[in-house]
């Protein structure tokens, strides 16, 4: 330590002086940038503009891009603090081998050999299915798009997933199902414009906080929110509904029930574009208000009064995030919602919408850019024609398309268990925290021929467990887009230099491709991400996601459009889809899906009385990769917590900070910190899933969703002890 | 049939409000006019558009460049009524611009003005020493002390950012507006404060706090702190431990060395003096290690007007100096040693008075009372006469029942303040007295043996030199212990928190 500073002369003033600059007025001389540059940010799927602030080559500082249409000049506090995460102690820096037990550094080009040696030989030895990939959407679209065509084309295995299926799978799922096409049909803006707004399952205050200004700015609106949890949105509600764990469905069934009897409906519209409404009509007659209020816990008079609300309304809204899709039902849950706004018209009109909140900054990216549940452009694998098309377009063989999406994520690592998968490429996720169920991923892992992790950052929980380390650029090191939640596509901008030796995704695809002779035939031409990205614009042309008229000329001349946005048209981008009332399916026609209510697979009782309900906090992003490098998110939010209602702790004789074990059939969770609290129902729990030191995923379900196939991450009967009284 | 009750907030007047709402233009977030005479700033926070983000903390930090651990603004989480009628709410404060601040009273360098064009305090990072005294005056938590730089800060309220016309960063962060800056009339404002309360916000009254708080309507009456369960032992303060003791330890005994001289005992206490007047030398010299910047410990003089630490110094620096000439006096056996003994003995318990008085404070309910004082005076008459004794071995029995009498009745303020600490209703006392009965337990039951044994049972059984020596040992070491209780188990006022804050728990 320096003598100044120990007898108090110096007192670090240059360190904590101010300037004031032009572009940042009176602030912190050290968080004042060379330069700003616009980017998209890269954790949630809001899709908020942000500028990097970068200082001798580092980034320094970030803040809300102003200019962008999402978020208004403002950012929710891990965009505010993003920049942290690039120049961050556990970046993975350079490739990292497994010799002798141990990773050791090696260089890329042993690196990509050994990969791609290893997997064509597992390939060769147990066949081209044997190799699956994980991927995720924190990547952007041209890289997933990059991507799938390596698996698929080059490595010729279709058993390729994202990340994503443990994320909004089930919206997916129950778009494709009810209106023939994935693709969410509102638009943010629907959020101030609508006068009724139902969110179910979605606690946006903690997990979308910059959605909040849009309620905040619809001064007109009746929100109505549906959570088991007293959370930080269902303060926000004119009216909550604490739900029973998973009731939604029946509620949205009651809902739909009450609406046909009070002919609150909206006729014409379901005669000119929907099929199925005889069907449906009967089928509800078992959703009675007597029988749903029995399995919801709300008061018959409360669903009336929400329904007639919903019925009535100019602009009826329905929000959803994972209270929804993480279930075994959460694709007919999607459907009951979908019956709602078709039921009532209210789609396709201004603040009229049902709406999925996405997850991952890009999800939608690769849910259009396809792959791994259905083809690029939303086509679909088992439609001749859609391959017939593709084919075309890359002038390959049709047959080299597979006629069949392969295994779902959960379904690899089933496969990995029954020796079916060999070898895995894992890409930027962190399945050792997030996937239920932590034994049996442990499981199909450890019999695993040859594992790679991909990955920003080194070690996590995967990329400790890897054969091969891949370091990736960030979020900040490299280019591209994101498309988010409201499908808009938002330009993604390089600030620095990646670390150390990491390399983008996109480069380290390019490669494996080149190493293997695939590239001129993969990616021909091809030399950076935009190449990527106008293939991928034809590929779209004249889809339903048509990206054609989006180029990255216009996106830096316009900012962020919405798609479709077909070439040639005004770069205005469509806010909502459906407003002709034509769907995709074959006859135009959206669908009422009759989606029938069961209770959730396992229910509380005997030794394990408590309903484990799992969710988020504002200040960290998923598996915590990144946030946990963010000291000033630490700070704020440390550890992970149990939540339970103080009239079960008085039973189990607990108190607030006592130190806690949860335990399910599957596993146990050790040394949780206790918090007594009224947000709880009385024999409900919940706790975050953010945290690897505290996995709740050592507890939760693998039980999945049959169509989507995501996991029931919000229900599974687990019983509290205090710490080291019985294990 | 089973019927969960709802929670329903006015549903039935969305309508009619949301209309009335609709004429009223949305208010700016800084103020649109210049101030005029008699007006300040102040915060305004909305604590029904919060939601809990804490955007505004993370943005602070950004714009003051403070490392993690440093939050000048904080977010708290409220908590009231039963499931599923839960009312939850968050309280994010910075610093409150008081109209008495006491941060800027207690501080005995100035390191703090308040503004006269804005009313914002304002606090100087180079006048600062580093005392850190403004940390336990202000009941909210607000100065913040920075290791690193060996000075404190505090939220300024971005007001060179005001002076160009732009938003604090806190207020420009906030997605939802819940965080504004108003014009405020000083003189109306003390007049009537009420809405600076707010559950989770020590009262106003201890300095007029500036920020005006907008509640929920139809608040529940038990809606409060999340945080109230978790008590941290406070920081030591170590050089303050050892300081306060051993000057405390000087002054007794410099008092029992006037009597002693005054009666008769002139000489031989030579030695006495000298070795009291080195502790009193050396604990002055390590309290400067308190302070983060030790070299301009000087400078705690300039506060006298209004800040008992700048008292403490000077008192105890006229201490030192009486004492150093009554010892050299009784050296060279000189005459008029009278007056200068009674000048020393005038300044130590002036300079024990000073030192009490600054823990004397509104915002630390436990320091907040005269056991403070009793428990500074008994250290001083317990610790004096067993030193003297220890060292001039043979001393009239008058100078043994001091001690006991010091002693004991250290034992009854510490008996007495438990009492008073464990059967009060104020959150911050009974959480004192539950940290002495729980996890300080230990420590506080011998720190009490220690007093009895020490203090009482061995003066009064024994007179040889070895056993006063450890007798006096023993009460040295419990009187440190005392103090560092005294330190650790202070629970101060402060704004609500929330649940998971701060460091890792200790395991």
């Amino acid at each position: 330590m320096n003598w100044k500073r120990t007898v108090g002369l110096d007192n670090l003033s240059e360190e904590y002086a101010f300037e004031r600059s032009e572009s940042t007025g009176y602030t912190s001389a050290k968080k004042i940038p060379d330069h700003w540059v616009p980017t998209t940010c890269g954790y949630c799927s809001v899709g908020c503009g942000i500028e990097i602030g970068v200082k001798d080559g580092r980034a320094v500082a970030s803040r809300p891009f102003a200019m962008h249409p999402v978020n208004r000049g403002k950012l929710c506090p891990k965009g505010l603090s993003e920049h942290y995460t690039i120049d961050a102690e556990n970046r993975a820096k350079y490739p990292m081998l497994r010799k002798n037990g141990k990773l050791v550094r090696v260089g890329w080009d042993e690196a990509l050999t050994v990969m791609t040696e290893r997997f064509r030989a597992t390939q060769a030895k147990y066949g081209a299915e044997s190799l699956g990939v994980l991927s995720t959407g924190q990547l952007v679209t041209e890289e997933f798009y990059t991507l799938g065509k390596l698996v698929q084309l080059g490595f010729g295995t279709n058993n390729y997933d994202g990340n994503t299926t443990l994320c909004m799978a089930s919206a997916v799922s129950g778009y494709k199902v009810s209106f023939g096409s994935d693709g969410p049909p509102g638009a943010y803006e629907d959020l101030e414009r609508a006068d009724v707004i139902l969110l179910v399952g979605a606690n946006l205050a903690d997990n979308h906080p910059i959605l909040c200004q849009y309620l905040e700015a619809n001064r007109n609106k009746t929100l109505i929110v549906a959570d088991p949890r007293v959370s930080k949105t269902a303060m926000m509600a004119d009216m909550h509904l604490p739900v029973k764990p998973r009731s939604d469905l029946a509620l949205l069934n009651g809902i739909a029930y009450i609406l046909i009897r009070y002919n609150l409906i909206d006729r014409e519209y379901l005669e000119k574009h929907t099929a199925g409404f005889t069907e449906l009509e009967r089928f509800l007659e078992a959703y009675t208000p007597e029988r749903v209020a029995e399995i919801t816990g709300i008061s018959q008079e409360v669903i009336f009064k929400t329904a007639l609300l919903y019925g009535r309304a100019k602009a009826g809204f329905i929000g959803w995030t994972m209270g929804v899709n993480h279930s075994t039902l959460g694709t007919a849950t999607v459907n009951a919602i979908c019956n709602l706004a078709l039921l009532t018209g209210h789609i396709g009109r201004a603040g009229a919408s049902p709406f999925s909140i996405t997850g991952q900054c890009n999800a939608m990216g690769t849910r259009e850019a396809g792959f791994t549940s259905s083809l690029p452009g939303y086509r679909k694998f088992d439609n001749p024609t859609d391959r017939g098309e593709l084919a075309a377009i890359w002038g390959v063989d049709e047959s080299r398309l597979p006629a069949k999406r392969g295994l779902a994520y959960p379904d690899i690592v089933e496969a990995a268990v029954a020796k079916k998968i060999r070898a895995l490429w894992i890409i930027a996720t962190n399945p050792l925290v997030s996937y239920p169920n932590q034994d049996v991923l442990r499981h199909g892992l450890s019999n695993l021929e040859f594992l790679v992790v991909q990955d920003g950052y080194h070690p996590t929980p995967t990329t400790e467990l890897a054969d091969l380390v891949l370091p990736a650029a960030i979020w900040g090191e490299k280019e591209g887009t994101y498309t988010n939640s409201e499908r808009r596509v938002s330009k993604v901008n390089q600030a620095v230099q990646p670390m150390g030796e990491a390399r983008s995704d996109f480069d380290i695809f390019l490669a494996v491709a080149e190493k293997l002779g695939w590239r001129d035939e993969l990616y021909p031409g091809w030399t950076t991400v935009e190449d990527a990205f106008n293939e991928w614009r034809r590929v779209s042309k004249g889809r339903l996601c048509d990206y054609s008229g989006i180029s990255y000329a216009l996106l830096a001349e316009h900012g962020a459009v919405q798609w479709p946005l077909t070439e040639g048209a005004a770069p205005n981008g469509t806010s909502r889809l459906y407003t002709d009332g034509e769907f995709q399916t074959a006859d135009g026609r959206a669908k009422l899906i009759c989606a029938d209510w069961a209770p959730f697979p396992e229910q509380p009782g005997g030794k394990y009385p408590f309903v484990l309900n799992t969710g988020r906090t504002v200040e960290h992003w998923h598996t915590r990769t990144k946030t946990r490098e963010v000291p000033i998110l630490e700070r704020l939010s440390p550890r992970a917590w149990l939540e339970m209602n103080p009239r079960d702790a008085k039973v189990l004789g607990l108190r607030s900070h006592d130190s806690v074990d949860i335990v399910s059939r599957r596993g146990r969770v050790r040394a949780v910190e206790l918090r007594l609290t009224e947000i709880t129902a009385p024999g409900q729990v919940f706790m975050p899933f953010h945290f690897a030191e505290t996995n709740v995923n050592e507890v939760t379900q693998d039980a999945f969703d049959p169509i989507s196939r995501e996991p029931n991450y919000k229900q599974c009967a687990v019983r509290v002890e205090r710490s080291g009284a019985n294990s | 049939m089973t019927t969960l009750p709802l929670m329903e907030s006015a549903l039935l007047s969305t309508v009619a409000k949301s209309l009335v709402q609709i004429e009223i233009e949305p208010r700016p977030l800084i103020p649109a006019r210049p101030l005029e005479a008699g007006e300040q700033y102040r915060f305004h926070f909305d604590m029904t558009k919060c939601i809990g983000c804490k955007c505004c903390v993370v943005a602070c930090n950004e714009q003051n460049g403070n490392p993690a651990e440093l939050n000048w603004r904080r977010v708290g989480e409220l908590e009231g009524g039963h499931y599923p009628h839960t009312q939850r709410y968050h309280l994010s404060m910075g610093c409150n611009h008081c109209v008495e601040p006491s941060c800027l009273i207690g501080c005995p360098v100035e390191a703090y003005t308040k503004d006269a064009k804005t009313g914002v305090v304002l606090h100087s990072a180079d006048t600062c020493i580093g005392c850190q005294y403004c940390t336990w005056n202000c009941s909210y938590g607000v100065p913040q002390y920075n290791a690193e730089r060996g000075v404190v800060g505090k939220c300024d309220m971005c007001h060179n950012r005001l002076d160009d016309g732009m938003a604090p960063a806190c207020v420009s962060a906030c997605p939802e507006g819940a965080i504004a800056i108003e014009i405020v009339n000083v003189a109306e404002w003390r007049r009537d404060y009420l809405s600076a309360n707010a559950p989770g916000l020590p009262s106003a009254d201890d300095s007029i706090s500036t920020t005006r708080v907008t509640l929920p309507e139809n608040l529940v009456p038990d809606t409060g702190r999340v945080d109230l369960h978790r008590v941290e032992p406070e920081h030591p303060h170590w050089p303050l431990v050892f300081m306060l003791v051993l000057t405390q330890l000087s002054v007794g005994a410099f008092a029992v060395l006037w009597l002693l001289d005054m009666l008769g005992r002139g000489t031989g206490l030579t030695i006495a003096a000298l070795a009291s007047l080195g502790l009193a030398g050396i604990s002055l010299g390590a309290s400067t290690l308190h302070l983060g910047r030790p070299i301009y410990a000087w400078r705690a003089l300039k506060g006298l007007r209004r800040s008992w630490l700048s008292r403490e110094v000077l008192t105890l620096s006229l201490f030192a100096g009486a004492a150093s000439a009554f010892a050299g006096m009784l050296w060279f056996d000189m005459q008029g040693r009278g007056i200068v003994g009674m000048l020393t003995f005038i300044a130590g318990i002036a300079g024990v008075t000073c030192s009490a008085r600054i823990y004397v404070v509104p915002a630390r309910p436990a320091w907040f009372s005269t056991y403070t004082l009793a428990e500074f005076y008994s250290t001083a008459l317990m610790l004096g006469p067993l030193f003297v004794q220890m060292l001039e071995g043979n001393v009239p029995s008058w100078v043994r029942i001091a001690a006991i009498a010091g002693a004991s009745s250290q034992l009854i303020t510490q008996l007495l303040k438990f009492l008073w600490l464990s059967r009060s209703e104020v959150f911050e006392l009974r959480a004192s007295s539950l940290l002495l009965s729980g996890r300080l337990q230990n420590l506080f039951v011998t720190r009490l043996a220690v007093l009895g044994v020490a203090g009482v049972v061995l003066p009064l059984v024994a007179t040889r030199g070895g056993i006063i020596a450890a007798a006096f040992a023993a009460a040295l070491a419990g009187e440190w212990l005392g103090r560092y209780l005294f330190f650790v188990s202070v629970v101060p006022k402060n704004i609500a928190a929330a649940f998971t804050s701060g460091e890792r728990r200790a395991a």
